[in-house]
């Protein structure tokens, strides 16, 4: 037992020193997730945007189109900022990306008002760039009931109807949206609890598959094997804990970062989004050890885990969810740890659901963590045997 | 002079192909990545958008106006309605269980305050896991609700003309239209991006490769500095025609043919989208030849720049606006030609802009195609004449004198 511990104790020591030397290593473990951490959260700081600059084209030029507009102005997402003489012109400044939607007053608004005849306002928003124009449209649909409400309520009270009267007739069903745990729709809480996790997901897997491969590749395999006795599961534990301390640490730091420093939700407390962090730490470890026991090419597992990091993005389902997917990625999006860190972080931070409730995805990743006891000790057979090729 | 100076540049990207071709991890960014992802991306968001998004009904009021408005709302494109819950508690169960992503309480005074003419509250619950759920529950129920609103409303005026009561309704008749991406669709909207933002990538990834490898081998003291003694201008000529060869074809696949496989919208005009292509084509290709100047070995690319495909992403302002963004990022995106390229595409392809129309971002690639032309030179020419090359360290007495012999010194 003794002999073991020193034996997994040299490795390490021989691992770090390695990692040491070689700069990729400290660039990747550490500067390029603080990098990810800082800018994702820094650049939607405010998490949802605000005064996204739009037009109006008044074609009709009354008092009453100026008070639409007015009124459309005082919404917060939107800022009216700019004014066209006509349609073609809001559209080449919409194509041109100064703009990301535009009311249309058509001529002959108060014309139509003052002569009893219903006036209709268009407004275009620019659907290419999906995220400010759901919040235009959201704006919109709020604007149109207030807007033409607004006119009559005030004739309503007028008549003496009440506050209450006024607002029942004017809009008798109203409908009072709750966004759970996320009241202010902030896009930072909904897509930096994954994207951050997820960057660290795709260093993790290549860092692993890059420290073991590259041990074939300077034909330093054979020494690497005889530390460790010739016992490839010893060799494994040793090469693979300092990075696995490393990317703890970095786990920690987003923690930290995203429910210390920036108070995202974390109604679940802190213990079940460590344990989940730690487990993905390794079940991605354990992915990465899979692969490239299977795959024994550096360049190939390295593309493979490429693939696997960055299609989890999409995959797991942060942004558009995977009910929307054809089937068989349906069925496929279990094979991503990142997946099932996304559905724990749902049930755990996000809603603070009772443990049990996740417990599937906890599971899940644990069994990626024993996946590569099935083929390690192909590894071993390539650690003898390799040429390294390109 | 001149036409010695050309064969050596054409030599050069003669060799260089022959690099790319014999090479499987070349292959793989120059050919099979750029072919297969966007394959893949497309698949993944064909349906482009969510529709049915499963919901719970707790209809504690239960008269005919309330079933009007929950029937109604199933039968919108957005909302599917799986079960109705005799309790609030039992609703919540089935959002926890990932029945359902949202409630649709009807509270019990519902028809009663309508039948006063005071104002009723229907109150919806959306499980924030993704955004999409919150804007297809949202957007269904207010739809019905303007729509059964004017309903009421005009049963209460009554006695008037159907034209009069329509306006009366609604003084001010609002129209919605989102241009460009009719359905707001997620692959019209995320796909073409991904296209641009691939090309780059792969080009950075491929020709990083390609400097490691070449790096690697001036350790072993194999290749020094190229298989002849070519100059750095005509090393840098040659190169770029190899890539510019390569990329041709990727960009008519990923601008041409994937986008009709897909029935994503082509609204670009040839003559503009080239005049976009070629400085976007350069800026990356020059962009990465910089690049790669910082790689050490072969398979480091992977662990140095796989990781920016997400940032680069953000950057260009696709998904988070630019409007949005804080000064300092915005500054930091206008070094990585992706960000311009983007923005100049999607524009051509979704929205029809003219040249005229993304002048801004061609000036900006070009701009960025020039300063990482002058960087990449710059390199070269410390590279292939300088005896203090990076990786002098490494080379044997024997290759060093060879070296020196070489380059006349």
């Amino acid at each position: 037992m003794r002999i073991k511990e020193s034996r997994a104790y040299a490795i390490t020591r021989r691992e770090l020193t390695r990692m040491i030397r070689r700069p990729v290593y400290l660039l990747c473990m550490i500067c390029a997730p603080l990098f990810c951490f800082v800018f994702f959260t820094t650049l939607m700081g405010n998490g949802l945007p605000e005064d996204l600059p739009a037009g109006v084209v008044d074609c009709d030029n009354s008092s009453i189109s100026r008070m639409v507009i007015r009124n459309l102005d005082a919404f917060q997402q939107t800022d009216l900022r700019y004014h066209y003489a006509s349609f073609a012109e809001a559209r080449e400044a919409m194509q041109s990306g100064k703009i990301y939607g535009f009311y249309y007053i058509p001529k002959g608004l108060s014309h139509d008002t003052q002569r009893f005849e219903q006036a209709k306002v268009s407004f275009y928003t620019n659907a290419t760039y999906l995220v400010p124009a759901s919040l235009l449209y959201q704006d919109m649909t709020k604007m149109s009931e207030y807007a033409s409400a607004g006119v009559s309520r005030e004739t309503l009270l007028a008549k003496g109807y009440t506050m209450d009267q006024a607002m029942g007739f004017l809009q008798p069903i109203q409908i009072d949206m709750r966004a759970v745990h996320n009241p202010m729709l902030n896009y930072s809480i909904y897509l930096s609890n994954t994207l951050l996790p997820g960057v660290l997901a795709l260093i993790i897997m290549l860092v692993t598959v890059f420290s073991v491969h590259t041990e074939l590749k300077d034909g330093t395999a054979g020494e690497w094997l005889d530390m460790a006795d010739d016992n490839i599961y010893l060799a494994v534990f040793g090469k693979i804990l300092p990075q696995t301390l490393v990317f703890m640490l970095m786990s920690m730091v987003y923690l930290v970062w995203l429910y210390g420093i920036n108070s995202y939700p974390l109604n679940s407390g802190i213990w079940p989004m460590i344990l989940a962090s730690f487990l993905l730490v390794l079940a991605l470890q354990g992915f990465a050890l899979f692969i490239c026991s299977a795959v024994p090419s550096l360049r190939w597992s390295l593309s493979l885990c490429t693939l696997w990091g960055v299609l989890s993005f999409p995959i797991s389902g942060l942004s558009f969810p995977v009910m929307g997917m054809p089937p068989a990625i349906q069925a496929l999006s279990n094979l991503f740890p990142l997946r099932q860190y996304y559905l724990i972080y749902v049930d755990q931070a996000l809603n603070g659901l009772p443990l049990h409730y996740s417990a599937a995805p906890y599971l899940a990743l644990v069994s990626f963590i024993v996946l590569p006891l099935v083929d390690v000790w192909l590894l071993k057979r390539t650690a003898r045997q390799y040429v390294y090729l390109y | 002079m001149t036409s010695n100076w050309f064969k050596e540049m054409l030599l050069v990207s003669v060799q260089e192909t022959n690099k790319v071709l014999k090479d499987s991890g070349l292959l793989l960014f120059f050919i099979i990545v750029p072919v297969l992802y966007p394959l893949l991306y497309a698949y993944l968001y064909n349906n482009e958008n969510i529709r049915e998004v499963p919901v719970v009904v707790v209809d504690e009021c239960g008269s005919s106006l309330s079933r009007e408005f929950l029937s109604k709302s199933d039968a919108t494109p957005d909302i599917r309605i799986v079960a109705h819950c005799s309790d609030f508690e039992e609703a919540q169960e089935m959002i926890r269980n990932h029945m359902a992503y949202g409630i649709i309480y009807v509270p019990a005074e519902f028809s009663r305050e309508l039948a006063y003419g005071r104002q009723a509250t229907v109150n919806l619950y959306c499980d924030m896991s993704g955004l999409l759920y919150y804007k297809c529950i949202y957007s269904g129920c207010t739809h019905v609700s303007l729509e059964m609103n004017k309903e009421i409303k005009m049963s209460r005026m009554g006695g008037i003309s159907q034209h009069e009561m329509n306006v009366n309704a609604m003084p001010v008749e609002y129209d919605y239209v989102t241009m460009y991406n009719p359905r707001s669709g997620f692959c019209t909207y995320l796909i073409p991006a991904i296209l641009v933002l691939i090309i780059q990538q792969t080009l950075v990834l491929g020709i990083t490769l390609l400097a490691g490898t070449e790096r690697e081998e001036r350790q072993k003291g194999i290749n020094l500095v190229g298989e002849f003694d070519a100059h750095p201008l005509s090393v840098f000529g040659g190169k770029t025609i190899c890539y510019v060869c390569f990329y041709t074809m990727v960009c008519v696949y990923s601008f041409w043919l994937l986008p009709k496989l897909f029935h994503l919208p082509q609204m670009w005009h040839p003559h503009d989208l080239i005049q976009l292509m070629i400085p976007m084509l350069l800026a990356s290709i020059f962009f990465a030849m910089t690049i790669s100047f910082f790689v050490r070995e072969r398979e480091s690319c992977f662990l140095l720049f796989m990781f920016m495909s997400v940032p680069l992403l953000f950057m260009s302002g696709i998904s988070w606006p630019r409007s949005a963004m804080p000064g300092f990022w915005k500054a930091f995106s206008c070094l990585f030609p992706s960000t311009f390229g983007i923005n100049g595409y999607v524009r051509m392809a979704n929205m029809g802009a003219t040249l005229h129309e993304v002048r801004r971002e061609c000036i900006w690639l070009w701009a960025q195609a020039a300063f990482y032309a002058s960087t990449t030179v710059l390199i070269y020419i410390r590279l292939y004449r300088s005896t203090h090359m990076p990786d002098f360290k490494y080379m044997s007495k024997a290759a060093i004198e060879r070296f020196r012999k070489r380059i006349g010194r």
